[in-house]
């Protein structure tokens, strides 16, 4: 009889415990879910190849020809912070990067999942790459009014954007940026923008 | 006593094994792909595209998904590059999505085989008529007017509203030029259908002008152009370069209207056409961004919700053209789901091809695929740019108007 009582008090004690616990992280409601905090900490080109570009006229040395030039890889690190007193799953970003702070050459999305504790600020790195010739691309095409509106050529613009963006004397700026959090089925999507230098 | 100790340990054993499926039930999710433009040729048209359709897959697993199956949708940039939309392709496939939202005319035509291979269901935002004949193309599916029915019906509105305005009405035929760029499989998709179109209402035809998806000076093209006299130019080009040559045409004084495919004209045309810009003629598959519509309210506060940091002045009727078609691949997921069959054969049977004027709202027409046709409309919302905004010229209903042609002559081309 004496046993049978412990095994019933400790499995309301080992319930208790777990239900307690779940009381203490606080369950995430429209009121209470505040909108994490995004940081750009850094910026840097992990690789570099130079400035090159290659119309689709000139014979390879190996492989097919085509209208191709340098590639330029971008890798971005946030700070991520969670004032929430539970903790919040970002599930994605969308950003656009833009040169000289006019000059989209980018728009893109990481899928990825990444948890944040309550009240702690996680890192979050996002990486990717634009082409001289996407790039080029971009300038013949929506970024051509505000070309113009430069007065710039757009060879000599690609020129200095691939010489300038790796020690950043041409500004990069992450802009409409949505980080999209999520909480218990709710969600918070967090604008961002920043420019470095 | 013993009993109920056994009792109550097996209902917790129970109840374990219960919240643990039920988070996995609750884990279950459908994968969508989708291949966009945000740097390629298109691209002044493909990121406000790629942006909506992000929103709209966010709002639909707010509303629960389809019938409580979250949907996992994955996009990448393709540069609008054909090799890089087939390495993406088959990475979507091995992520196993059950079908997926693409984007250009040549790399969904490039693609089509290996689709209708795959049984994948594939909608796209290339409106190509090559697209629409299920005995060649059967997952291949979008929820616009196809480019050849545009370019009908561009025609067809301006015959009928314009041609009748013009001082050499009823004394000669009228004149039809071309201006797109030939290497571009989109722009070059219903040139063979406007001109037997204009044949049969009984145009005289110029020259074709290739003009560049690039082309920011199309001086030469117009001065060609010229020697011809068109009352009336068809514009198969994208946003740029019908803006480019809308502006050399009112600076050379070609004195001729300008009818253009969806993908010219948005709200970015007159922007950069400016008073070159006044009176062009387009094909309008849905409402502009914001126009009162049914499911507009949604779209907006979508946009607003998910993407607040781009400013609403931005957004195009591209975002219109993401989330019909998001729409239609939604209601088509939620049927095949409820039939229990999400196979690629089963979403496009028990999925489209059972959709009867379904209506998405959004300005656009009902949609209606059929086993042996998947164009979606019988004909073309045709708007026009005049005094500062999109003014409606014609509804234009291809099928009422040519019945036989409709449906012997025109499928698939």
């Amino acid at each position: 009889m004496t046993k049978r009582l412990a095994l019933i008090v400790s499995m309301i004690f080992i319930a208790a415990v777990a239900l307690g616990a779940c009381a203490t992280t606080g369950k995430p409601t429209a009121a209470n879910f505040k909108a994490p905090k995004v940081t750009l900490v850094s910026f840097e080109v992990p690789q570099y190849d130079e400035y090159w570009y290659f119309a689709a006229s000139v014979k390879p040395t190996k492989g097919k020809a085509g209208d191709r030039g340098a590639f330029l890889p971008m890798s971005f690190l946030f700070d991520v912070g969670n004032p929430n007193d539970f903790p919040v799953l970002l599930e994605g970003i969308t950003y656009t990067v833009a040169f000289d702070k006019d000059f989209e050459v980018i728009t893109t999305n990481i899928n990825d999942s990444y948890w944040i504790p309550a009240n702690k600020t996680s890192q979050v790195r996002v990486s990717t790459l634009v082409t001289v010739r996407s790039a080029l691309t971009g300038l013949l095409l929506a970024n051509a009014p505000a070309l113009k509106q430069r007065g710039w050529d757009a060879w000599g613009t690609l020129e200095k954007w691939w010489t300038g963006v790796p020690d950043l004397s041409v500004p990069v700026t992450v802009k409409n940026a949505a980080f999209t959090f999520k909480a218990d089925g709710l969600i918070k999507v967090v604008p961002f923008e920043a420019t470095v230098p | 006593m013993k009993n109920r100790i056994r009792g109550l340990f097996t209902l917790f054993l129970a109840l374990s094994f219960l919240f643990a499926f039920s988070g996995l039930a609750a884990a279950q999710e459908i994968k969508i792909g989708g291949i966009m433009d945000t740097t390629g040729a298109t691209s002044d048209v493909g990121k406000d595209y790629a942006i909506g359709m992000e929103e709209a897959f966010k709002y639909i697993n707010e509303q629960g998904g389809v019938n409580g199956k979250k949907v996992k949708y994955t996009w990448f940039d393709y540069g609008y590059r054909i090799p890089e939309a087939i390495t993406k392709y088959r990475l979507l496939k091995r992520l196993g999505v059950v079908a997926v939202q693409g984007w250009g005319t040549g790399d969904t035509e490039a693609l089509s085989p290996t689709v209708n291979k795959d049984q994948m269901p594939y909608v796209s935002a290339s409106y190509s008529a090559h697209l629409t004949d299920p005995a060649k193309t059967p997952y291949n599916l979008f929820f616009s007017s196809d480019y050849s029915t545009n370019a009908r019906s561009a025609l067809t509105a301006w015959f009928d509203k314009k041609w009748p305005t013009k001082k050499d009405y009823g004394k000669r035929k009228p004149r039809l030029a071309c201006s797109y760029m030939f290497a571009s499989p989109y722009a070059s998709a219903p040139i063979k259908a406007i001109k037997d179109h204009a044949t049969m209402l009984g145009f005289e035809i110029g020259d074709d002008q290739d003009v560049s998806l690039f082309a920011l000076d199309t001086k030469s093209q117009i001065m060609a152009m010229k020697q011809f006299k068109p009352d009336v130019v068809w514009h198969g080009n994208t946003t740029m370069s019908v803006a480019a040559t809308m502006r050399d045409a009112f600076g050379l004084e070609l004195g001729a209207d300008h009818i253009m495919n969806n993908w010219a004209l948005d709200e970015n045309l007159p922007r950069l056409g400016g008073e070159a810009a006044e009176g062009a003629i387009g094909a309008t598959p849905c409402a502009f961004y914001g126009q009162s519509y049914k499911n507009m309210d949604i779209v907006v506060a979508s946009a607003k919700k998910y993407s607040p940091g781009v400013p609403q002045e931005k957004r195009l009727i591209r975002t219109i053209q993401a989330w019909a078609n998001a729409l239609v691949l939604w209601e088509a997921l939620i049927r095949a789901d409820k039939a229990g069959d999400l196979s690629g054969q089963g979403i496009m049977k028990k999925g489209f091809e059972s959709l009867r004027n379904f209506d998405i709202g959004l300005g656009a027409s009902p949609v209606t695929y059929t086993p042996t046709d998947h164009r979606p409309g019988t004909g073309c919302l045709i708007q026009e740019w005049k005094g500062g905004k999109f003014q409606e010229l014609s509804r234009v209903d291809l099928k009422q108007r040519w019945p036989e042609k409709w449906g012997k002559d025109w499928l698939g081309w």
